[in-house]
């Protein structure tokens, strides 16, 4: 097989650079793996079997080029639909966090109680003279004084210890060495997992390095039957089938953490069934579909204006040009903060301007028009540039027959201009459609979603699109719901494919293609 | 040409390996805490403890470093705690709120202090870092938000709340005021808590530092209050008080509002600005002598399940104890981040012009319990209904009444939901 083809020159920069990559990717496989992150780790090492496949022999040209382009294709876009298609059917959301192992893990480790008067001791830590682990122990409040190892617990009188003056505890006794610094960070976590001899039915367990506790088992868990069973009361929490290990006679009452656990279709049969979910989720997408089709049709509107406008000659048509284009060159994220402030009802310059005192984003309407407003300023621009571009486009001998046939300028614009332009433009009229419809980033720093009636009960603020709504849910509110959100994640992905699908073969553009 | 082959198949194996074996981890001799924080608090805590490179081991924990990751915001830091499941920190610095999340997601562990850490502290203070009955952290830091009189402008510090919107209706238009009273620190939920409370209401009532569940937390002269000092005749405000924050800090900066909330996380812009801290004072209430209570809360060094995982459970205990929660280490780290300490020793310490902050809260102020005001399943929290209740009064022209009422429904729901859980 022939390995390296092309001129030396050539050679040394494909090697330098596949190199390159290939080791960045090894070690971004190795740090997945070391993570525990096996799927991605061994989807890194396949993707460096591909590269090196590809680019070191001439399994496939065509491959050269695409390669690096299906890669990033598979990993930042197959793989998080597949992950949120997955986690759709999850119960993922606030108290069902982490996975099961680590929820029992977590559940075991809390589910030792403290003395209810909340004592203490400080101690020190150190060992016998027969080598055991022991803790001298102080309980300040009370002036008393302990030894403590695993099996006894020894008390000690006052004159039998050796008090630190400044601290007013124990720090040596016969028969008891202190353990080094050294040797106590060496050895301090296998002692802390440690159950010293406690008072009556407690044990000592080590709270840092200088203080102990007393603690006796409050939950205990049964892994025959993977159920728990409270010491005090003995009642009995199992696995509840939801994520969640449950009292049998309450099933309201569950142990902390949770775990994520399968639901199947639950988070979308809540989307068509449970109130709470389905009438924002309807109203949001209402309100999504009006403000993507009246964003698509303003920006295009306007910009098409500003284009035919400019199309003819003009005095100082270059600067227009110019100026025209700069609200496209400007940051969104910058240009969108700056109307917010101009919106403000009491400082803004828009009100101060109109000389009114419209409260722009508490207001549903108001709200809803200043975002189709600030969206127009933001997005014509671009409108503007490609119907420009398409206007050189249409011959200009069309528009000369048709008047040579007696057809008005209005006649000329609607028969032959505008149809070819949308010829033209469909594709990017319906991607704009579909960049607005998960428009986020307008919707969260302009009005954050609001105004919503929380007194009311409204979960959806009124300018709240699916993708904003969506986030809120996962992340917007102190009960983060992840399975839910997931799931209407996969539902807009569902409507925005179909309905850009539509909308190509509705238009006959691409043909060839789908 | 062979050799040629061998030397680039070489060069190639020879790149990739030497990547791989740079990726290997460093040799782990030295025992480390790592501690997450955000862009204020990360930085500072560095500068207070050092890098892991400049530590010898053992400053503060026996035979242990401490490394600081400072995130480039709180933001970020929230996210970073949200999302981590694994390799996370031994202990976060954030917010009290995050208790109950955080416990509740198996991300932080409980934390028993003992007797001696514990009465460092004002009870309150330990309040606000439980969730059912466990400790999570310890106070690490106060924020609270106190009232800032711009005297230049009113002569004097007002004794009633009717005193200020006198002042305000009557040189509204002869010195351009855009608003009154309004938040420039804390949002209109927890920074206007004290607006609220000055009206008469509250997020719930405190008796001897204990919940009253039998009393409205909102009652129905809350509404009478407002409609004698917020709105005009028919209904509309009258422009004392916005219900919005945006543009507060810049317009109270400009003189164009005489009065204004602001956070003690933020002194510095107003001292720069020829702000006393002896015009700091809490929102005063409809009667002579009686002040709207303003959120204190801390922040914590809270422990995590990571902890343990990492096998550092029992010394992040100790770094908890010995630096956190020590009156010495509030006082080194307070040095740099300039937050009134919550060590009590060490807030005797503070800078003059926190006192300021400090004095304004023990006029008046309410603790900030997370399972009440974080709401229950169903039910807005207070964060989203506050704003809520000051949008629909002072915007839609909802009688005071109606609003007042479905408020005073809100919170009673959540106390009576969050008193279960405490």
């Amino acid at each position: 097989m022939k390995l390296f083809t092309g001129n030396k020159l050539a050679v040394t920069a494909k090697i330098i650079f596949v190199s390159i990559s290939l080791a960045l990717l090894g070690l971004l496989a190795q740090s997945a793996f070391a993570s525990g992150e096996g799927l991605i780790a061994g989807f890194i090492a396949l993707s460096m079997l591909a590269l090196a496949l590809v680019y070191f022999t001439k399994i496939s040209i065509p491959m050269k080029f695409f390669l690096p382009g299906i890669l990033f294709l598979i990993a930042f876009v197959v793989l998080p639909i597949l992950y949120t298609l997955v986690m759709s059917g999850f119960q993922f959301k606030t108290g069902n966090y982490v996975d099961k192992p680590q929820a029992l893990e977590r559940i075991v480790a809390d589910s030792y109680v403290p003395d209810d008067s909340g004592l203490t001791f400080d101690v020190i830590v150190g060992e016998t003279a027969q080598g055991e682990p022991a803790l001298l122990a102080t309980d300040y409040m009370a002036g008393e004084y302990f030894l403590s190892t695993e099996d006894s617990l020894t008390p000690l009188d006052e004159s039998q210890v050796t008090i630190d003056p400044d601290l007013g505890i124990a720090v040596e006794t016969d028969g008891f060495t202190r353990l080094d610094p050294d040797t106590l960070a060496a050895q301090g976590e296998a002692l802390a997992q440690l159950k010293f001899a406690g008072p009556g039915e407690y044990f000592l367990a080590l709270e840092g390095f200088e203080v102990a506790i007393p603690l006796k088992p409050g939950l205990v868990y049964d892994e025959a039957t993977d159920s728990f069973t409270q010491a005090q009361t003995g009642a009995k929490y199992v696995d509840n089938g939801r994520g969640n290990y449950a009292n049998i006679e309450d099933p309201e009452d569950k142990l902390s953490p949770g775990w994520r656990s399968p639901i199947w279709l639950e988070n979308y049969v809540s989307l068509v069934t449970d109130p709470k979910v389905r009438e924002p989720f309807i109203g949001v997408f209402i309100w999504t579909m009006v403000f993507s089709i009246l964003t698509v049709i303003t920006q295009f509107s306007l910009g098409l204006l500003v284009a035919l406008a400019l199309d003819k000659p003009l005095r100082g048509r270059r600067f227009y040009r110019i100026i025209i284009i700069l609200p496209y060159a400007v940051p969104s994220i910058m240009s969108i903060l700056i109307w917010g402030g101009m919106f403000d009802t009491e400082f803004g310059a828009i009100n101060a301007l109109l000389g009114t005192k419209i409260a722009w984003f508490l207001d549903p309407n108001f709200a809803r028009a200043a975002v189709i407003i600030v969206n127009l300023w933001l997005g014509f621009p671009y409108f503007y540039l490609i119907s420009n571009g398409a206007l050189q486009a249409i011959p200009a001998e069309l528009s000369e027959a048709a008047r040579i046939d007696g057809a008005s300028n209005r006649q000329i614009f609607w028969q032959i201009t505008l149809p070819l332009l949308l010829r033209i433009l469909t594709p990017l009229l319906i991607a704009s459609f579909a960049f607005n419809f998960n428009n986020f980033n307008l919707i969260f720093l302009l009005t954050g979603g609001g105004p919503r009636n929380d007194l009311d009960g409204e979960i959806a603020g009124a300018t709240d699109i699916l993708i904003s709504y969506t986030y809120k849910i996962a992340f917007g509110s102190q009960v983060q719901d992840l399975g839910l959100a997931s799931a209407i994640s996969v539902v807009i992905f569902i409507l925005v494919a179909a309905i850009s699908l539509y909308g190509i073969r509705r238009s006959k553009v691409l043909e060839e293609f789908i | 040409m062979k050799s040629k082959k061998i030397v680039g198949l070489a060069i190639t194996l020879g790149l990739a390996a030497s990547s791989l074996l740079g990726a290997l981890p460093a040799s782990a001799n030295d025992k480390v805490i790592t501690v997450w924080a955000d862009e204020s608090r990360g930085p500072n805590l560095l500068k207070t403890l050092g890098s892991v490179e400049s530590q010898k081991g053992g400053e503060w924990v026996a035979g242990y470093k401490v490394k600081v990751v400072a995130f480039s915001s709180f933001d970020a830091l929230k996210t970073a705690v949200d999302n981590v499941t694994k390799d996370g920190p031994d202990i976060i610095v954030g917010a009290n709120d995050w208790v109950a999340t955080g416990a509740q997601n198996g991300k932080l562990a409980p934390y028993t202090p003992s007797a001696s850490v514990r009465r460092n502290f004002n009870p309150n203070n330990w309040f606000d870092l439980t969730y059912k009955g466990k400790i999570y952290g310890v106070p690490v830091d106060v924020n609270n938000v106190a009232m800032l009189v711009n005297t230049k402008l009113t002569g004097k510090r007002p004794a009633t709340l009717g005193e200020m919107v006198d002042y305000y209706l009557k040189n509204k238009t002869s010195k351009g005021l855009k608003a009154g009273l309004c938040v420039a620190g804390g949002g209109m939920s927890w920074g206007a808590h004290s607006v609220l409370s000055a009206l008469g209401g509250g997020a719930y009532p405190i008796r001897n530092a204990v919940v009253d569940t039998r009393q409205n937390p909102v009652p129905a002269a809350v509404a009478t209050n407002i409609q004698n000092l917020f709105l005009d005749s028919k209904g509309a405000s009258n422009g004392f008080f916005p219900a919005s924050d945006t543009g507060c800090k810049d317009n109270f900066l400009a003189g164009k509002v005489p009065y204004a909330i602001i956070g003690n996380w933020e002194w510095k812009d107003y001292a720069d600005k020829g702000f006393s801290m002896n015009n700091l004072m809490a929102v005063p209430g409809v009667r002579k002598g009686t002040f709207g209570a303003a959120f204190g809360s801390v922040s914590g060094a809270m422990l995590t399940s990571f902890a343990e995982k990492n096998g550092n459970d029992a010394a992040a205990k100790s770094l908890l104890s010995n630096f956190f929660a020590s009156e010495k280490g509030q006082v080194a780290y307070q040095k740099f981040e300039q937050r009134p300490p919550a060590n009590k020793a060490a807030a005797a310490k503070s800078s003059a012009a926190q006192k300021g902050f400090g004095g304004a809260a023990a006029t008046a102020s309410v603790p900030q319990i997370g399972a009440i005001l974080n709401g229950s399943s169903g039910n807005p929290s207070y964060w989203d209904a506050l704003p809520s209740f000051w949008n629909d009064v002072l915007v839609k022209k909802v009688a005071p009444g109606t609003a007042v009422a479905k408020l005073n429904e809100v919170f009673k729901k959540n106390i009576v939901a969050g008193m279960k859980t405490l």
